[in-house]
């Protein structure tokens, strides 16, 4: 029987990951990993949650809908990233600056 | 049969479609669209058609009336109410009038796109022709005051514009100027009538209007010294004064024939003119509450014979023709007066038909002969056969001689005048109605067959104008060459409307018997339909009748109303204790009528056929000038009126204006508004710039200074931040 606490410890792991990912990494294609990994965390927390606590399809119906946030969150990120390669030839997050000023 | 809008409203908007296409694309159109003028006017004679053949043949009662109104604008508050509505108000009266305007209308279109043909301003000409047609069925059809003074105001524009039509001759800008100041004098008074009518009634509804008065709301306080209904009925009957030309702002009809003729006929006969009768008729009520028909029998007495006396001596065809209009109407306005309310109707539509015709004539002669000076026409009956039998119907009608319609209703006016101004136990000074409408009538019979003789028979005289006739315009814009005059032949234009018009001079359309006055009856009586159709408003039958919603239907079958009775063998049935006497009035009137017709007829055949008296000019000189003068009528309200009195109160508020008020009003507000402006530069400048508008920017560099530095465009010390903040969130709760 896999209790409550290793959901969360695979979650809270997940998250401080993607965590670090976001803030360490300067490839924002890799920030936007972290940022899945985040919503994944999450998603984790709330099926879990949802298994043990209420015991109802809440958290099951929260984590599609997380999934599917996540999809088009990931969508327009990366059609960004597209458009700022074409632009500055670079993914390197500190070149961002266009509005600086 | 059923009413709908749909099918009362084609008879008003057709002739307005037809002026809006020609305003806007009548010079694309072929021929300038004249034939969709004539075509509109068409339709809204079919539909008239329909309607009148509904109230004629199904024998309505004579209070039966078709109205749906529905609210214009609500600006009610509360309890005070203030509410417009309009609507259409239809009984026997107005299905009669809308025939005829449009029936005539009609006629005039047609003979109008003959006279008007190549002519520079036919477009034109056409624009303003079915307006003032459409305006004047909306006059009719309106069922308030409201809207009745709106498509009067519309009918003073177009007759502005028609008589003007060739604005570049000085006298036709004069004459048309001088047609719309003179009638504004009249409608200030209507409107001041129809305001203190909606002070009193709180609408201005007929129905409405007749309730109030059968109510006793016109009961209330004085205006002026003089009783409120009174005030009103004056009011309202000065504004009839101005459209329909009595006494004395009768000035500008006579000036009006300026215009093409067709427009003349129309401002003449079918619109114009008769609406200033058609509101004093409508008003009759409140005429009779208010006390004034005697006035109006007496102004309508003046008008009928000075207009008269004038004609006499004019040699202009259409100055005799414009001077028997101004005749007629005073009659009208007698049979208004003296209390003969369906025959003054009947006075509107069988003057319409012939004054029509007879312009319409006087057009076909100047159109042929390009000259309308008497003197130089002479001997035209060989030429123009088809014009000289409508015009010889027509003159026969206006001068009362029996068989014809004129005879039938002014003599039914005359006969109630005499019954009026003799039998009726009246100041007797009122006796000077009877006298001066039969002197009228005499002289009309003159100077009618004189313009006849003068026009038709003798040598003819176009040739001895040779010399002067060159630099002579007349009306159509043609110069007069003295060149030889066509022989006319049957044409569907420019004969048959004339043909059309003369059948309907004949007396027993309008009378249903032959001679009228009940003599010689046809059918026994039985006909008399005008006068079974026609009466006065019974005032209280109007109380408390529900309102029709616009889009309401009436259906004849459902309608419970007494039908009237088509039997009555005396026109006057009634309890009327005085019927004999005003029955001996009648024929005392017919015979005396009769012999002064005849009377006048032949003394003209004396003077101008026979030549064996001197004509007037010669024998009198002295009123001839005056006549020729018209009584010094224009003058005294240009030279002195005007000239000496208007001109000096307006150079007196000249100097109140520019002396007193610009010198020290003006200038003093200019000083006071220097000052003021200075200081508030300097607040502009010191608090508002300085103070207000640098100060914060200042104060936001301040601010920046501080947040440049979180603000640092890097998103992962954003990230950062972010953590850090809910981490210190975190470590709050816990503590």
């Amino acid at each position: 029987m896999v209790s409550l606490a290793s959901y969360l410890i695979i979650s809270l792991i997940l998250f401080v990951v993607g965590l670090v990912v976001m803030i360490a990494r300067k490839n924002i294609v890799a920030i936007l990993l972290g940022i899945e990994l985040i919503l994944n965390a999450a998603a984790l927390n709330f099926v879990a949650y949802s298994r043990y606590a209420t015991n109802n399809l809440d958290g099951h119906i929260f984590s599609l809908f997380i999934i599917v946030v996540a999809a088009a969150e990931a969508a327009v990120g990366l059609a960004i990233v597209i458009r700022f390669f074409q632009i500055k030839e670079t993914i390197h997050i500190d070149e961002a600056t266009q509005l600086r000023n | 049969m059923q009413y709908t809008v749909g099918s009362i409203a084609p008879i008003f908007l057709s002739p307005v479609i037809a002026f809006v296409i020609n305003a806007f694309f009548g010079r694309k159109l072929p021929r300038n669209g004249d034939w969709l003028a004539v075509l509109s006017i068409f339709i809204s004679f079919v539909f008239s058609a329909r309607i009148f053949g509904d109230f004629f043949f199904g024998q309505f009662a004579t209070d039966y009336y078709i109205h749906k109104t529905f609210t214009w604008f609500d600006l009610s508050a509360g309890t005070h109410v203030f509410k417009v509505d309009m609507g259409i108000y239809l009984d026997n009266m107005s299905s009669i009038m809308l025939l005829m305007v449009s029936g005539v209308a009609f006629l005039i279109h047609l003979f109008s796109t003959w006279y008007m043909d190549h002519d520079e301003r036919h477009g034109r000409f056409f624009v303003f022709l079915p307006l003032f047609t459409s305006a004047m069925l909306g006059l009719v059809l309106s069922d308030n005051l409201f809207s009745l003074f709106l498509f009067w105001e519309i009918m003073g524009f177009c007759s502005y514009s028609l008589i003007g039509i060739y604005y570049e001759k000085e006298k036709a800008g004069d004459a048309s100027l001088k047609a719309f100041m003179t009638t504004r004098v009249g409608d200030v008074f209507l409107l001041l009538g129809i305001v203190a009518i909606w002070m009193v009634v709180g609408s201005v509804n007929y129905v409405d209007i007749y309730a109030a008065i059968a109510q006793g709301k016109f009961d209330g306080p004085a205006v002026l010294g003089i009783s409120f209904a009174t005030f009103t009925a004056l009011c309202i009957f000065a504004g009839a004064m101005g459209k329909s030309a009595q006494f004395p702002l009768h000035v500008w009809l006579p000036d009006a024939m300026m215009g093409p003729t067709p427009g003349s006929a129309l401002i003449h006969a079918a619109t114009m003119v008769t609406a200033g009768v058609w509101v004093s008729l409508r008003m009759y009520p409140l005429m009779v509450l208010g006390d004034i028909t005697w006035f109006i029998a007496v102004i309508g007495a003046i008008t009928a014979f000075g207009a008269a006396t004038i004609a006499m001596v004019q040699t202009d065809i259409k100055a005799v023709l414009a001077y028997s209009t101004l005749s007629q109407l005073g009659y009208m306005m007698i049979g208004v007066g003296v209390g003969s309310y369906n025959a003054a109707f009947m006075h509107v539509i069988t003057h319409a038909f012939f004054k029509a015709c007879l312009f319409l004539s006087a057009g076909s002669i100047i159109h042929s002969v390009h000259e309308q000076e008497m003197p130089k026409l002479g001997g035209l009956k060989k030429y123009l056969p088809y014009t000289h039998f409508a015009m010889m119907c027509c003159t026969l009608a206006i001068a009362g001689i029996p068989f014809f319609s004129g005879f039938v209703s002014k003599d039914r006016i005359l006969g109630d005048a005499l019954y009026f101004g003799f039998m009726a136990g009246q100041n007797p000074l009122l006796a000077i109605v009877p006298i001066l409408g039969f002197a009228g009538a005499g002289l009309t019979a003159f100077y009618m067959f004189r313009m006849m003789f003068l026009t038709f028979y003798g040598e003819n005289r176009t040739h001895d104008s040779h010399g002067h006739g060159h630099g002579h315009k007349d009306d159509h814009g043609h110069h007069g060459h003295g060149h030889e005059i066509h022989h006319e032949h049957l044409d569907f234009r420019s004969n048959v409307p004339l043909l059309i018009l003369a059948v309907f001079t004949l007396g027993f359309w309008f009378a249903g018997n032959v001679v009228g006055q009940n003599f010689g009856n046809v059918f026994g009586g039985k006909n008399e339909w005008f006068k079974i159709l026609v009466e006065a408003p019974k005032v209280e039958k109007f109380v408390d009748r529900p309102k029709q919603a616009f889009s309401s239907v009436d259906t004849k079958g459902e309608i419970v109303l007494p039908h009237a009775h088509y039997h009555h063998q005396s026109g006057y049935a009634g309890p009327n204790p005085d019927e004999h006497k005003l029955h001996t009035a009648h024929v005392i009137g017919a015979w005396l009528s009769i012999f002064i017709a005849f009377s006048g007829v032949f003394i003209a055949f004396l003077m101008y056929i026979k030549k064996s008296v001197k004509p007037l000019a010669e024998k009198f000189p002295g009123i001839t000038e005056m006549l020729k003068a018209k009584y010094n009528f224009d003058h005294f309200y240009i030279d002195i009126l005007i000239k000496k009195g208007l001109l000096g109160l307006n150079r007196f508020l000249a100097w109140l204006d520019m002396g007193i008020y610009d010198r020290y009003v003006i200038d003093g507000m200019a000083a006071v508004n220097r000052v003021l402006f200075k200081a508030s530069k300097w607040f502009d400048n010191v608090v508002i710039d300085a103070i207000g508008v640098d100060g914060t920017g200042v104060t936001v560099n301040l601010f920046n200074l501080v947040l440049r530095i979180v603000q640092s465009g890097k998103i992962q010390f954003y990230f950062i931040m972010l953590v850090m903040v809910l981490a210190s969130y975190i470590w709050t709760l816990n503590i």
